[in-house]
């Protein structure tokens, strides 16, 4: 399963997101880091067609993924939002099993696999003790567990988090980096994550993409990539690196 | 699911799925010229064979057929109808204040069927204009609040301008109306139970059970329409074309309860509301008791507008006196979070 971006353009107001060239590794995980802004939500967007994306510019295995009926490239590709906000308050075993819609047909109710799917995805994140809970009554780091789960029941090989760190505590952001290279290892998930913390990018992932005002400066793996001049250029701001036991700590 | 729920969840459909059928019976017997249960089937009976039962008198006979059993009808398939109808909407719009009215539906469907009563007269039958008209106000309610149509606000404003055009338009046929059509149109426009007749719901009936069935197959994805239309796509729905299938239905069952029934207000509002209260928000549970709920719903406001007085109260006007209430409680309740 490959993932090739060719030519990728989106345009929203004043701002605009051109990526050339660009593929991602498969079972791997590639952290796409970058300044507000810079379009790492929107490409993460496009490339899971929540928004609106031209033909000939992004590939799965050599597929058009403009071309799939939406039904299909939900069985490749899963999103995982930042947040969710919702008027209805589902049961976190319902609001998983949401994520099997792409293998219902459309006038039928989910199937007793589709529930055993939905079922192993809340397992696989350890809330299967929450699953007859309410997602209101649940804590944010919890809340993203249920939406990875969710994406996680979709069973498809490529899975794109926006952000999934926001917000939480040191504890629950490393629990869910661990999760990620957890699914791209056991699972062989092909992972795609933008994330504001770049010691977190660089210690939990295989390759690393960096952006600014819609366009990609550099990409590659961490050790490659990693260095102070770049830091300074992508965030216009000095920037020091310092080593400590094979990580990497940035100051500012 | 626990045990203990999946218990609660069963009551609660076994009462509700039995409460129409009770509440049926018990409402054929009531009203003017009582009838008891073993009257009621006698006097069904004797309308296949009127000699075998000497003793039951025709003007009973005309009581049941012509004037009760359709407007009971009626009543389970409109209630039906109108609280399916705001659950689905609710469900599609991502908010549970949203329903027919707010869209602007039911004054399209009232004016549709009221140019359709005034000037072609009941013979063409009035569900086609209503619904012709359901589509053009909903359609012009989302076209005008545009891409901000999950903002509640701009629908709400959308729906309150549209209405009121609608309801200019409608003044504009009771303006040429003759006096005998401007009653008629009058008595239905406050919503009654009282006009139906084999006629029209031989129209209306299957056009409501249609659009009933596809809203009840459709129930599971109406939890997924439910999120994000971002969320939604990412799923795998196609979100354009399920979203103008779920509007489409919902538009057809208010339209056929409508143009018989005239405006029933807030059913669609009430009802999914205390549903969900009882069974959560999945809607593999709410959209069916939904439709057993508002049945009986209808019936018994219909009961209770036909026993206060024997000038019957029209019954638009009893759901609308019990549902603003209800939706002001609700809107100051839920302001903060989803206008």
């Amino acid at each position: 399963m490959s993932v090739r971006v060719n030519n990728l353009t989106f345009s929203y107001k004043n701002f605009s997101l051109h990526v050339d060239a660009l593929s991602f590794e498969v079972s791997k995980v590639t952290a796409i880091v970058g300044p507000n802004g810079a379009g790492k939500t929107t490409l993460l967007k496009c490339i899971g067609a929540v928004l609106p994306i031209e033909k000939k510019s992004l590939f799965i295995n050599g597929k058009d993924i403009a071309l799939m009926r939406s039904q299909e490239r939900a069985k490749h590709i899963s999103y995982v939002p930042q947040e969710h906000e919702s008027a209805f308050n589902y049961l976190v075993r319902d609001f998983v099993l949401m994520g099997r819609v792409a293998y219902v047909s459309p006038f039928a109710l989910p199937s007793r696999e589709d529930i055993r799917a939905a079922d192993k995805a809340i397992e696989f994140v350890g809330l299967t003790s929450y699953s007859g809970r309410y997602y209101s009554e649940l804590s944010s780091g919890e809340r993203r567990l249920v939406l990875i789960a969710r994406a996680l029941a979709q069973q498809s090989d490529i899975l794109l988090l926006d952000e999934p760190t926001t917000f939480l505590d040191p504890k629950h952001e490393t629990e869910i980096l661990e999760l990620i290279r957890k699914l791209a290892l056991e699972k062989q998930k092909t992972i795609l994550v933008t994330l504001h913390s770049l010691e977190m990018a660089f210690r939990y992932s295989d390759y690393m993409v960096f952006m600014k005002k819609g366009g990609v400066v550099a990409s590659g793996k961490p050790g490659d990539v990693f260095h102070e001049p770049l830091l300074k250029s992508v965030y216009d701001m000095e920037m020091k690196i310092i080593e400590w036991n094979d990580r990497k700590i940035v100051l500012r | 699911m626990s045990g203990q729920d999946s218990k609660k969840t069963q009551l609660i459909f076994l009462f509700f799925l039995l409460l129409p059928f009770l509440l049926f019976v018990f409402s054929l017997s009531i009203g003017t010229y009582p009838i008891s249960p073993r009257g009621l089937i006698r006097t069904l009976l004797s309308a296949f064979s009127p000699s075998s039962f000497p003793d039951i008198p025709s003007a009973y006979r005309d009581i049941l057929i012509r004037i009760r059993l359709p407007r009971l009808l009626l009543g389970l398939a409109a209630g039906a109808a109108l609280s399916v109808s705001g659950a689905s909407l609710q469900a599609l719009f991502k908010n549970p204040l949203v329903n027919e009215y707010i869209l602007g539906i039911s004054s399209g469907s009232a004016f549709g069927a009221a140019i359709s009563i005034v000037f072609l007269g009941r013979a063409f039958p009035s569900q086609i204009a209503a619904f012709l008209f359901a589509v053009a106000a909903v359609a012009a309610v989302l076209f005008i609040a545009g891409s901000a149509e999950s903002h509640f606000i701009s629908l709400l404003l959308t729906g309150v301008i549209v209405s009121a055009f609608f309801s200019a338009l409608l003044s504009l046929v009771m303006f040429f109306a003759s006096p005998y059509a401007l009653q008629a149109l009058f008595f239905w426009l406050m919503g009654s139970l009282s006009l139906a007749s084999w006629k029209d719901l031989a129209i209306s009936f299957p056009l409501m059970l249609a659009g009933l069935v596809l809203l009840l197959l459709l129930r599971w994805r109406m939890n997924v329409l439910s999120m994000s239309d971002e969320e939604a796509r990412a799923l795998g729905i196609n979100v354009r074309r399920e979203k103008m299938l779920v509007i489409g239905a919902t538009t057809l069952i208010t339209s056929a309860a409508t143009a018989v029934a005239g405006i029933i207000g807030w059913v669609g509002l009430i009802v999914p509301h205390l549903v969900r209260l009882m069974v959560g928000a999945d809607n593999r549970k709410v959209i069916p008791l939904s439709a057993a709920a508002g049945a009986s719903f209808l019936l018994i406001a219909d009961d209770i507008t036909r026993g206060i007085s024997p000038l019957e109260i029209p019954i638009g006007i009893f759901t609308s006196i019990i549902g603003i209430p209800l939706f002001i409680f609700l809107l100051k309740k839920t302001r903060k979070v989803w206008l």
